[in-house]
């Protein structure tokens, strides 16, 4: 799938769908980045519409139009900064981020879990990541996608209770690593089994740690390139080239191997994406 | 000309009715006034071209009526493990796709949206279904990225009120599920109605699909049983997985393919003959209007006996109190 495309999926209303269908937040943000990085502004401001037609009264977007709660793709809402979805949005949406922890971490939850004689993590109390659905507990794609986001934001407008969020999830994440270095979608030992890393979470778990050093880091790069090399996904891939590039440890040169299959708008326009980031314009560093 | 009820006779009446529904419902072993579901048991010892005229028979035995509808299989994937038990295996899948179009289906599509895996085309393709199902991708439907529609079950258990659920299976005539038998480290097996799971869209709700967790594993299993009300189910025992399942587990070799239209039957049937007790299995208790649907003496079981292939499927500490005696 190329740019052109990606325009002519577009949907009528302005948004995108995965694969055929509905619009959608997720891929309707990253077609958006996708056209913008490739100069095509026109069917990216009619995406953005769409998005800002979508927003919900508590600051936050949902998965689809018709769906009646704010998610995890807020943070993806958020990552196109205020100069394209507008500054109002763009507040609203990184407030909405600000507000919303995982489930473990909230005064309820911890109340409730005392009251029954659980134990419970001081690190889920003091480091709280982000859920897919409020009401839920912390993974590592909507922790990483709101960690960027964040730091974003951070880059143009520092503040001390959006890096204190940024360094609680950075904690999330670091504990969350599999025994044998890198990510899966965040529960590494579930029942007292450990169990494998994912090459997809492992990229952007990585591309959430940027800048961060520490030896869970190392591991998750071995890791990493391990996958880059086996790997043939085309979504995992993109993630691994972004994580590994922000880390500088993108191998020169690096060609996505042929024969991957890009089916879906995500994994297309995140490929033009991550392309675009290798030449210097990267969306999700600003 | 209605005669009034004497104080007495109304009593007796009042009383009879009460034991009668207190039998029905609490008592395992009574009869189930409606004909008994049928549960086919048939014996399959691997994964090979017999396997297409197995699902041929079973699906023509049980008169599914799908002439000229459109149905939908739903197996189950998990992981990129192709040499595992963890994914129903693909040449079932086809068997059962070339079957319910030899019984004039009008469109049989294959639908699944995993549950830790975002990437379910490149997970199918890993799974070997590229490979054994000609042109895979054209009927193929990602579940976790389907056009949705809000629903509320038709019965509720869990405190979820509403569900969107993916419009390629409300729509479907017949949904089949085709599940994997294994167990299952939360609920104690995973087999046809645990794998309803799958129709959950991932792209609401996330990657693991955690709402489902937080509103009680077993009640959502309910919910879903009863979301969708024209359901088939095939359950591939063929090579299962036992210990630490559904992802961690071991392969067992019970060797065997359970099908039916009543999932509970279908599944309290697979307990038994994974020596598994099928009133421990807390969702089946859940979904069952009354605990004698899923007794045995009420399960017309075709084929096979349960003794003929039980094999028990080994447990993780924490279930082995679910243990067939």
């Amino acid at each position: 799938m190329s740019i052109d495309t990606l325009i002519r999926k577009q949907n009528r209303d302005g948004g995108w769908s995965y694969v055929r269908g509905g619009s959608w937040t997720e891929p309707t943000v990253y077609a958006i980045m996708a056209l913008l990085s490739s100069g095509e502004t026109g069917p990216a401001q009619r995406g953005i519409a769409w998005l800002r037609s979508i927003e919900r009264r508590d600051g936050g977007w949902p998965p689809r139009a018709e769906v009646d709660q704010s998610t995890w793709v807020t943070g993806l809402v958020a990552l196109l900064g205020p100069g394209k979805i507008g500054a109002a949005a763009h507040r609203h949406a990184i407030g909405w981020l600000l507000r919303t922890t995982g489930e473990e971490s909230s005064t309820i939850y911890r109340v409730r879990e005392w009251l029954l004689g659980n134990g419970m993590s001081e690190s889920d109390r003091k480091f709280p990541g982000w859920p897919w659905v409020p009401g839920t507990a912390a993974w590592v794609g909507p922790t990483s996608i709101a960690i960027m986001a964040l730091e974003k934001e951070d880059r143009r407008q520092s503040s001390s209770e959006i890096r204190r969020r940024i360094e609680a999830g950075r904690v999330f994440l670091l504990g969350r690593a599999c025994d044998e270095g890198g990510w899966n979608h965040g529960s590494s030992r579930p029942l007292g089994y450990p169990s494998d890393a994912y090459p997809e979470t492992t990229g952007l778990a990585l591309a959430a740690l940027r800048g961060v050093r520490s030896p869970k880091v190392e591991q998750a790069l071995t890791v990493a390139h391990r996958f880059l090399s086996e790997c043939r996904s085309a979504d995992a891939l993109n993630w691994l080239r972004f994580g590994l590039r922000v880390h500088g440890e993108l191998p020169p040169g690096y060609c996505t191997p042929s024969g991957v299959a890009y089916r879906t708008v995500p994994e297309t326009s995140l490929d033009l994406v991550m392309t675009a980031a290798e030449q210097g314009r990267d969306c999700f560093g600003g | 000309m209605h005669r009034r009820l004497t104080r007495r006779e109304w009593l007796a009446t009042a009383g009879g009715a009460a034991l009668l529904a207190g039998c029905r419902t609490h008592g395992p072993a009574a009869a189930s006034v409606s004909a008994p579901p049928q549960v086919s048991i048939v014996r399959a010892p691997a994964y090979d071209q017999s396997l297409y005229d197995t699902l041929r028979r079973i699906v023509a035995g049980h008169r599914l009526g799908v002439r000229g509808r459109t149905v939908v299989l739903k197996p189950n994937l998990v992981e990129f493990e192709p040499e595992s038990s963890i994914n129903t295996h693909p040449l079932l899948v086809h068997a059962a796709y070339e079957a319910f179009l030899a019984a004039g289906a009008a469109r049989v599509q294959i639908a699944e949206g995993p549950g830790h895996r975002r990437n379910t085309l490149d997970l199918a393709d890993a799974a070997g279904y590229f490979q054994t199902i000609p042109k895979f991708e054209d009927v193929f439907v990602d579940l976790n990225l389907d056009d949705v529609t809000r629903v509320r079950p038709e019965a509720q258990f869990s405190r979820i009120d509403k569900l969107y659920l993916p419009n390629s299976v409300l729509r479907a005539g017949l949904l089949v599920s085709m599940a994997k038998m294994k167990t299952h480290h939360w609920v104690g097996a995973t087999l046809s109605m645990k794998n309803l799971f799958g129709t959950v869209p991932g792209a609401i709700y996330g990657w693991p699909k955690n709402v489902l967790h937080w509103s009680g594993i077993e009640e959502c299993i309910a919910d879903l049983h009863a979301a969708y009300p024209r359901k088939f189910a095939i359950v591939d025992g063929i090579v299962g997985m036992e210990g630490n399942g559904p992802i961690q587990g071991v392969p067992k070799k019970a060797g065997v393919l359970v099908a039916g239209r009543d999932p509970l039957a279908v599944d309290a049937t697979c307990c038994r003959i994974m020596k598994i007790d099928p009133f421990q299995i807390g969702y089946l208790r859940l979904a069952a209007t009354d605990l004698t649907q899923i007794a045995e003496p009420n399960i017309a079981q075709i084929g096979e006996s349960i003794r003929t292939v039980a094999t028990p499927f080994d447990l993780i500490p924490d279930f082995r109190r679910v243990r067939l005696g």
